[in-house]
Formats: structure tokens, C-alpha cells, sequence
């Protein structure tokens, strides 16, 4: 064979195995992307053709919305409180799973992880009939302590009803991050902990000197994806449970947009919420990543 | 050598967080197959944990299937989930392995493109894929959600396969080409059976992430003959409120959830593996 006919088999066989996947993920990635960004800049009410410029208008709109800064109010709150929650849950979990010794510690870490594999859509029915004011779990079980029977509407709030959301977001999310912080312990060399041992120090001890500092990283990548999936998907659990209200009040940045786009089609406007819910999730990651950042070295 | 906890009552109270937190997870499963058997006069009268009277109301599975068309739901579920999973697996595949294996230019920045666009909220691509698939004609199809779904697992494929036909050894394709071998036999005959693990790993992850999706279904699907299973729940779960019929909504959810609860049992360690692969940027 010559060389030339060797060299051009390789470029076929690279470009036969590249080019589909990059066409594909133009059209059905990149593409949508960038159109998203195009359509923020235009008043657009989707079906009709006539599309008009307008600048920057959609995002002076934005902002002088207050169900928007209520909605980002609403989706940092969420985060604030997945990260607390999922975190100090899966940590601790992972840590009780591994190193203390428990018997049926595989069986557990099984069970726990099983909201994972459950559709979010399930998971928003499951809680709105726990908090079903007639026939749910909740109120059921308040009445064992009252004389009258408890007919609470817990998604019915008119102000933090954003905290009933909590429960649910953090119950679906432990198993995922307890196994990547299980994995990271696991990759601990034993001799590390055995040295410690040794020298009789406890479990606590053992914790702050050579798991967290050790799992650092992993706790840092669990923490911003944790903050990046909720801002970019939390509003789908908000949407099955409450679509945002009573009037407004459970409303995030993501349900907004969807009821911007395809309830009153405001196509222009709902793209700029698009926009604000990327450019908040990469300066929360810069920002995240900073914080983090300087808690390692302050613990090496 | 492990100390575990020394001090009984700390151990107490640490099991019994754990076994706390295992049936907030379990009980509500089995409140939902307990009150997919229950009538409305049940849910009405009876506390929730009550159990279900005698006979159990096993139809309210058949009424969903048949009535509420969940045997269609089911297939057309069954259908968008395998097709996407597996065109995903092919074009995720063969980029991966020539980015793992083959030098060229610009192949850096493809692999980075590819990576950073997990960045990327999905939610901000809605709205141009809505009118996209619009305007060709891909609303209200199987084919449509595929490749939207095929598209939206690339990036995570590509990852963990690049990292994973990396960790094969080089020798096996040195001497397969030796032999005279194709770069497309070399693949197609050495490579892809030898990289079986990592497809399988993707390929699950993909399917329970796949099979649970509700709001692309939910934007490009709105003609009930195309209807996925957590599309349907959401529909049915809004219908709710002026009409009631609780027991076929669990019955609904139960049939959502046993397909993936099977394949968690079954590919438990697989699903582990893939979930560590990916996160690990």
C-alpha cells in the first residue's frame, strides 16, 4: 500500500466516525443554543411570523419583573438548601456506610439510592399526595396527636411554601452524591486510617483529618453540581407540584420560563430568563469554585 | 482493620438514623402499590397507612392499561427509550474512540466542546428546539424525541468512554492492524467487544435517565398517541382535580417505576460505576 492511501484510510475512517456525531449534536445542541441566545433580543410571540428586534428590552423587562427576582430568590434558596441538606445527609451516610461498620451496610446503601432511579414526575405526585390536605400522609399523621382532624393545605401557602419543596428535592437527591462520596472514601489507602488508629484516635477525628481532607474534591464537585442541576432542573419538581404558585410565590427561574414560553408565549421574554439562568450558573460555579477553593488549603 | 463506633448509644442512634432513612425511602413505594388496590371510598374514610380492603382492586392496573391506553404509553416508552439509547451509544461511541486513540487536528477542542456543553442549562435550548423540530415536521414523533434524547446523552457517552477505551490495552489494535486488519474491522471486531463494560454502563444510565424524562416529552409530544409513561402521570396527576380517580393514578405510578426498579436490582453495580465515571470531571 502507499503511504498516500494509508493516510487518506485513516482521515475516512476518522471523518466516518466523527463527522455524524458532530452533525447531530449541531443540530440538536449547538444550534438550539445559539438560536436561544438570538431569540432573547426579540419580541416574539412564537406563531406568528413577525419576529421584531428590540434590543436588549426583554432583560430591561426582566428585571423590573418582581416575579423574577422572586423566582431567583426562590431557586437560591433551593440551593442553598439542597447543598445544606443533601450534603450533611449523603456525607454522613457515606461515612456510616464505610467506615463504621455496620452490618447490612451494602443493603442500606441499595435502598437509598432508589429515589435516583424514580422519575421526578413520580416523585412530585408521591409528595403532593403526602401533603394532600384531604387525603394525605401528613396531615393523617398530625391527627394521631390532635382531637380535631388537621386539614392543612401545605402547598397552599401564600409565603414559604417554597419550603415544602425542600423535603421532596433533597429525599430525590441523596443517593447520587452518597455514592460518589462512597467512592471517594474508598479510594483511601486503609493504611491511613490504620496509622491514626494507632495512635487511638476516634471516628470524629478521623473524619476531619483524613476523610473530608482527603474527599475534598469530590465534596467540592458534589456541592456545584448540586447547584448547577438545581438551577437548571429544580423547576421541573416545582412544576408538577405547585406550577409555580399560589400566585407566584414557588415560582423559579425554570418553571417561569415555561410558563413564559408555552402558556402566554412570550417566546422573546422566556429566552432571556434562559440567558439569566446561564450566565447565574457559571458565575455561581467561578464563585463556588473560589469559596471551596480556599477551604482546602486552609485545611492542608 | 476497621474500629467502627465505640460508644453504644452513638451507635444506636446511627443505626436508627439509617433505618429511618431506609423506610422513608421503602414505605412510600409500598404505600404506592398499596393504594394503586384501593377504591375512592377508601382514600376517603381510611388513614393513609391503612391497608387495602378485601378483595384488592388488582383492576385498577387493568383499567389503567386498557382504559387510560398505558399499554400504548408503555410501548411508545419502551420504543423512544431503547432507540434513543441505542443511536445515543453509537454516536457516542465512535467519537469516543477515535478521540481516545487518534491524533488529529482540532481533536483537543472537539473533546472540550463536547465536555463543556454539559455546562449548559438543557432548559435554555427549549425554546429553539421546540420551533426546530417544528419546522421539521418532528413534533408528535417517536423519531423526533430519539434523537433530541440521543443528543442530550452524547456529551456524558463521550466522556466516560473516551476515559474508558483509554484504560484498554494499546497492543491488542497494534497487532489486529498488523494482521491486516481495517480501522473499521480493528473497531468494529477488537475494540467494541473488548469495551462491552463501558458501553453497558453508559447505555443504563442512559435508559433510567431517558425513561424518567418528562419535560422535552412533555414540549415535543402533544398528541396522546405519542404519549411516554412520565408524560401520561403528569397529565393524569394534573387531571386530578376535577376528577378523581386515585387508585389508577398509583396504579399508573407503579407501572412507571417497576420497569426501572428491575433494572436497578439487576444492574446495581453497573449504574454505581457509571454514575462515579461521569461525575468525576
Amino acid at each position: 500500500m502507499k503511504p498516500v492511501t494509508v493516510k487518506w484510510q485513516r482521515n475516512l475512517f476518522i471523518g466516518t466516525f466523527i463527522v455524524p456525531t458532530f452533525v447531530f449534536f449541531c443540530i440538536f445542541t449547538i444550534y438550539p443554543v445559539v438560536q436561544a441566545l438570538y431569540y432573547s433580543l426579540f419580541d416574539w410571540s412564537g406563531m406568528s411570523e413577525n419576529k421584531t428586534f428590540i434590543w436588549f428590552d426583554n432583560f430591561k423587562d426582566m428585571f423590573r419583573d418582581p416575579i423574577v427576582w422572586r423566582a431567583v430568590g426562590n431557586d437560591y434558596f433551593l440551593v442553598a438548601g439542597k447543598i445544606v441538606g443533601i450534603m450533611i445527609l449523603a456525607t454522613f451516610f457515606a461515612v456510616a456506610l464505610t467506615r463504621f461498620n455496620f452490618k447490612l451496610a451494602g443493603f442500606f446503601r441499595s435502598i437509598f439510592f432508589i429515589p435516583n432511579v424514580i422519575s421526578v414526575v413520580v416523585i412530585g405526585v408521591l409528595w403532593n399526595f403526602i401533603y394532600n390536605p384531604q387525603i394525605g400522609f401528613l396531615n393523617a399523621f398530625l391527627s394521631l396527636f390532635t382531637k380535631e382532624k388537621v386539614d392543612i393545605a401545605w402547598l397552599g401557602f401564600t409565603s414559604h411554601t417554597i419550603w415544602m419543596l425542600l423535603p421532596p428535592a433533597i429525599w430525590a437527591g441523596i443517593g447520587f452524591y452518597m455514592i460518589l462520596i462512597i467512592a471517594a472514601i474508598q479510594n483511601i489507602p486503609a493504611s491511613f486510617y490504620e496509622a491514626s488508629e494507632l495512635e487511638g484516635a476516634g471516628q470524629w477525628h478521623q473524619f476531619r483529618t483524613i476523610t473530608v481532607p482527603l474527599v475534598w474534591e469530590q465534596l467540592k464537585v458534589s456541592i456545584i453540581n448540586i447547584m448547577m442541576t438545581t438551577l437548571n432542573g429544580s423547576f421541573v419538581i416545582v412544576w408538577i407540584m405547585t406550577e409555580g404558585g399560589p400566585d407566584n410565590s414557588t415560582q423559579v427561574m425554570g418553571s417561569y420560563l415555561y410558563q413564559m414560553a408555552f402558556r402566554q408565549y412570550h417566546f422573546g421574554f422566556a429566552a432571556a430568563i434562559g440567558v439569566l439562568i446561564l450566565v447565574l450558573s457559571l458565575i455561581t460555579t467561578i464563585v463556588l469554585q473560589r469559596l471551596l477553593h480556599q477551604e482546602t488549603v486552609e485545611l492542608s | 482493620m476497621k474500629a467502627g463506633i465505640r460508644n453504644p448509644v452513638v451507635k444506636i442512634i446511627f443505626y436508627a438514623i439509617l433505618v429511618l432513612w431506609g423506610l422513608s425511602v421503602l414505605y412510600p413505594l409500598l404505600w404506592t402499590l398499596l393504594d394503586a388496590l384501593k377504591d375512592n371510598e377508601q382514600f376517603l374514610l381510611h388513614s393513609p397507612w391503612a391497608l387495602p380492603d378485601m378483595p384488592l382492586l388488582w383492576s385498577n392496573f387493568s383499567y389503567v392499561w386498557n382504559k387510560y391506553n398505558f399499554n400504548q404509553y408503555f410501548l411508545n416508552s419502551i420504543v423512544v427509550t431503547g432507540g434513543s439509547t441505542l443511536l445515543g451509544l453509537l454516536l457516542s461511541a465512535s467519537t469516543a474512540y477515535v478521540l481516545a486513540r487518534y491524533r488529529f487536528k482540532g481533536s483537543n477542542a472537539l473533546y472540550l466542546l463536547y465536555i463543556s456543553s454539559m455546562m449548559v442549562p438543557f432548559i435554555l435550548a427549549l425554546i429553539p428546539l421546540f420551533f426546530l423540530m417544528n419546522s421539521l415536521h418532528l413534533i408528535n414523533t417517536a423519531i423526533g424525541l430519539i434523537f433530541v434524547y440521543a443528543s442530550s446523552v452524547l456529551a456524558f457517552g463521550i466522556f466516560v468512554l473516551v476515559g474508558f477505551f483509554k484504560s484498554l490495552p494499546k497492543e491488542l489494535e497494534e497487532a489486529s492492524i498488523m494482521d491486516g486488519a481495517s480501522h473499521y474491522g480493528t473497531f468494529f471486531r477488537v475494540m467494541l467487544p473488548l469495551s462491552q463494560p463501558g458501553l453497558v454502563t453508559v447505555a443504563i444510565v442512559n435508559v433510567l435517565n431517558i425513561w424518567n424524562e418528562y419535560i422535552v416529552g412533555t414540549i415535543l409530544i402533544n398528541d396522546p398517541k405519542h404519549y411516554t409513561l412520565p408524560v401520561e402521570i403528569g397529565i393524569m396527576q394534573a387531571e386530578m382535580q376535577y376528577r378523581t380517580e386515585w387508585g389508577p393514578l398509583f396504579a399508573a405510578l407503579m407501572v412507571t417505576i417497576v420497569p426501572v426498579l428491575v433494572i436497578y436490582i439487576l444492574f446495581q453495580r453497573k449504574i454505581a460505576s457509571g454514575i462515579t465515571a461521569g461525575a468525576v470531571k
